[in-house]
């Protein structure tokens, strides 16, 4: 078929149905698609710096005491009030920061590790399996804090002491979910492939699964750092937890139980700076988890 | 099913094993020398060794531990240091206020929690869903003694509707009971509401996009009787499992909120036995507290056939 033209029909021009395409940069990019990482990596981000920067942001001695300063409202000079030694509780809100994000992060770390080394030798020797898993099963249904609390009740007050009590009572969770996933790879070709080929177990352990069990390990080590600091302020808070002579956000509440009833900012603002690093924690572990997980991403 | 059962009420036997040797441990290793205690500072060494073996505190670990299981079996857990006590009746007299507060805290959080849930992921994406999320997100965020202040500052103190602390028993009445409970339920409540919120938005989002979901849809079934009946029946099995899991965060924030709101419960018994190193009454209470978390999954397990007789074992 000919056309007038002798050659072929002229398309119309196409209208512009597609919007502009708006370009981001890399970093916008990140942004747009994970806000609750951003948000609450910035938090974390601002909590650490608070915490290391502690003696340069207009603090003072926060052990110092000064009875004859006790109990004063928040005002310009004393931003948080005093205790009821006269302490500065802006200074010591501070300087407890130090104490939740190292026992946060030891935790984490801590019932991280422990939980993959039973995991994986769960996960791989057939023979040991069901052993410790039952040993899982009986330590996780003591419930956790009542668990770090009962460790605690053994052994002297030190923020090293609530690591380990946390650690143990978190660590079995752990344990559960890497033997999971290790199960799972087992079955994965690649594995069957290296073991066919004669690698060695332990190479195998450290080249093919425990890369593998990196993602899911890191999203739970966030959720556990955060309810570790949940745990160290309860600790603290009923008097079983880091010594009374640090001042950890745990311990200013515990101190300011006897008067919240008329000096409620005593345990106010301890409470607000834990609330928002722990809600900072949360986001970035859920962030993590949907940014991993993208099938997880519309559900949770 | 019957076989299911029976089997499954068997592994618990295991896992409290595994418990009560632990516990057990815990006393085993715990500092301080029970005869020593026991013969005061005037007994000579060899007073004290006598004691040691009439207590049977001589025998390897082992022996111990079987003859104090034997003991547990048999209702005995020892008798308190502090105030020479029966342990089990010191439990007796403090279980009523914490099983109050946590059958209360289930009930409360369940009948909230589940509509939340349900109407966050019917309207998906809605001002209402990030409403629910951001209540779970903080609910997890906030230790458990924060909120009890916070409501009973306000409640209590500012606006003078109830009361700040203390318990009165059911037999006092209902409303003298409930008044002293609303306050600690909703405190202990919160994480527990943001955790089933959560679990029954993530489940029904699942079962909504299923086929015989939208075949109601398709034959005209009403908006609520597809959410509440075809939905939320199917989406079940993993809200109880988590009903169950939650007992757990349950009972240490029950610890918790019961030194608030000042209760006499099992949690402050704990607490006060922390301080003097009342090392029996921790392990009891300990293995109360874990016998009843085992015990509230086995039944969560065997419901599951009821909701959904698809499990078949």
């Amino acid at each position: 078929m000919t056309t007038p033209h002798g050659g072929y029909a002229e398309a119309p021009a196409l209208p512009d149905v597609l919007p502009p395409v708006k370009r981001r940069g890399r970093v916008g990019t990140f942004v747009h698609r994970h806000p609750t990482i951003v948000l609450g990596g910035a938090l974390v981000g601002v909590m650490i710096a608070i915490a290391i920067l502690a003696p340069w942001l207009g603090t003072v001695d926060p052990t110092a005491l000064a009875p004859a300063k006790r109990l004063r409202e928040p005002s310009a000079q004393y931003w948080f009030g005093t205790d009821m030694l006269g302490r500065d509780i802006y200074s010591r809100v501070i300087y407890g920061s130090r104490i939740s994000l190292l026992v946060g992060f030891s935790v984490a770390l801590c019932a991280s590790a422990m939980g993959t080394l039973v995991g994986v030798i769960a996960g791989f020797i057939r023979g040991l399996d069901a052993v410790l898993m039952r040993i899982m099963d009986g330590l996780m249904s003591i419930p956790p804090l009542l668990l770090a609390i009962a460790l605690m009740a053994l052994t002297r007050a030190s923020v090293q002491n609530v690591v380990i009590a946390i650690s143990v009572a978190e660590f079995p969770r752990v344990a559960r979910l890497i033997r999971g996933v290790v199960l799972s790879l087992r079955e994965q070709p690649y594995v069957e492939a290296a073991i066919a080929s004669g690698t060695r177990v332990p190479m195998i352990i450290w080249r093919h699964i425990i890369p593998n069990t990196l993602a899911p390990l890191m999203v739970n080590a966030t959720f556990i750092c955060a309810s570790a600091m949940i745990t160290e302020a309860i600790l603290s808070f009923i008097g079983a937890g880091t010594p009374p002579t640090i001042p950890s956000w745990g311990n200013i509440m515990a101190e300011g139980r006897a008067l919240w009833e008329i000096k409620p900012y005593v345990v106010f603002f301890p409470a607000v700076f834990l609330c928002i690093t722990v809600l900072a924690v949360n986001l970035l572990g859920d962030g993590m988890r949907d940014a991993l997980d993208p099938r997880l991403a519309k559900r949770l | 099913m019957l076989a299911y059962t029976v089997r499954r009420i068997l592994t618990t036997i295991p896992v409290m094993l595994v418990v009560a040797f632990f516990v057990f441990s815990l006393l085993y290793i715990a500092p301080g020398d029970p005869a020593a205690i026991i013969a005061g500072d005037q007994a000579t060494p060899a007073d004290v060794e006598r004691i040691r073996a009439s207590l049977g505190l001589d025998q390897p670990f082992m022996v111990r531990f079987g003859e104090w299981l034997w003991q547990i079996l048999h209702g005995n857990l020892g008798t308190s240091i502090f105030t020479n006590l029966p342990v089990a009746h010191m439990i007796a007299q403090r279980i009523e206020p914490t099983l109050s507060l946590m059958v209360l805290t289930i009930i409360f959080s369940i009948l909230i929690a589940i509509p939340l849930g349900v109407v966050a992921a019917w309207k998906h994406g809605s001002w209402i869903d990030r409403c629910v999320m951001l209540t779970a997100v903080f609910g997890f965020s906030t230790p458990v003694f924060v909120v009890g202040y916070l409501l009973a500052y306000i409640f209590a103190l500012q606006l003078d509707w109830l009361p700040v602390q203390g318990f009165t028993p059911i037999s006092d009445g209902l409303w003298p009971f409930l008044r002293t409970l609303i306050l600690p339920t909703i405190a202990l409540g919160l994480i527990y509401v943001a955790l089933l919120a959560r679990i029954t938005r993530a489940t029904m989002l699942d079962v909504l996009n299923q086929d015989y979901v939208r075949t109601a849809k398709a034959k005209g079934v009403g908006q609520r009787a597809i959410l509440f009946v075809h939905a939320l029946k199917n989406a079940a099995v993993p809200i109880i499992t988590i009903v169950g899991n939650g007992v757990a965060l349950l009972i240490g924030g029950a610890v918790v909120t019961e030194s608030v709101f000042a209760i006499p419960g099992l949690g402050r018994l704990t607490v006060d036995a922390i301080l003097r190193r009342d090392y029996p009454v921790i392990q009891g209470v300990v293995l109360l507290f874990s016998l009843t978390y085992v015990l509230v999954n086995l039944a969560v397990d065997l419901l599951y056939t009821v909701f959904d007789p698809r499990i078949r074992y």
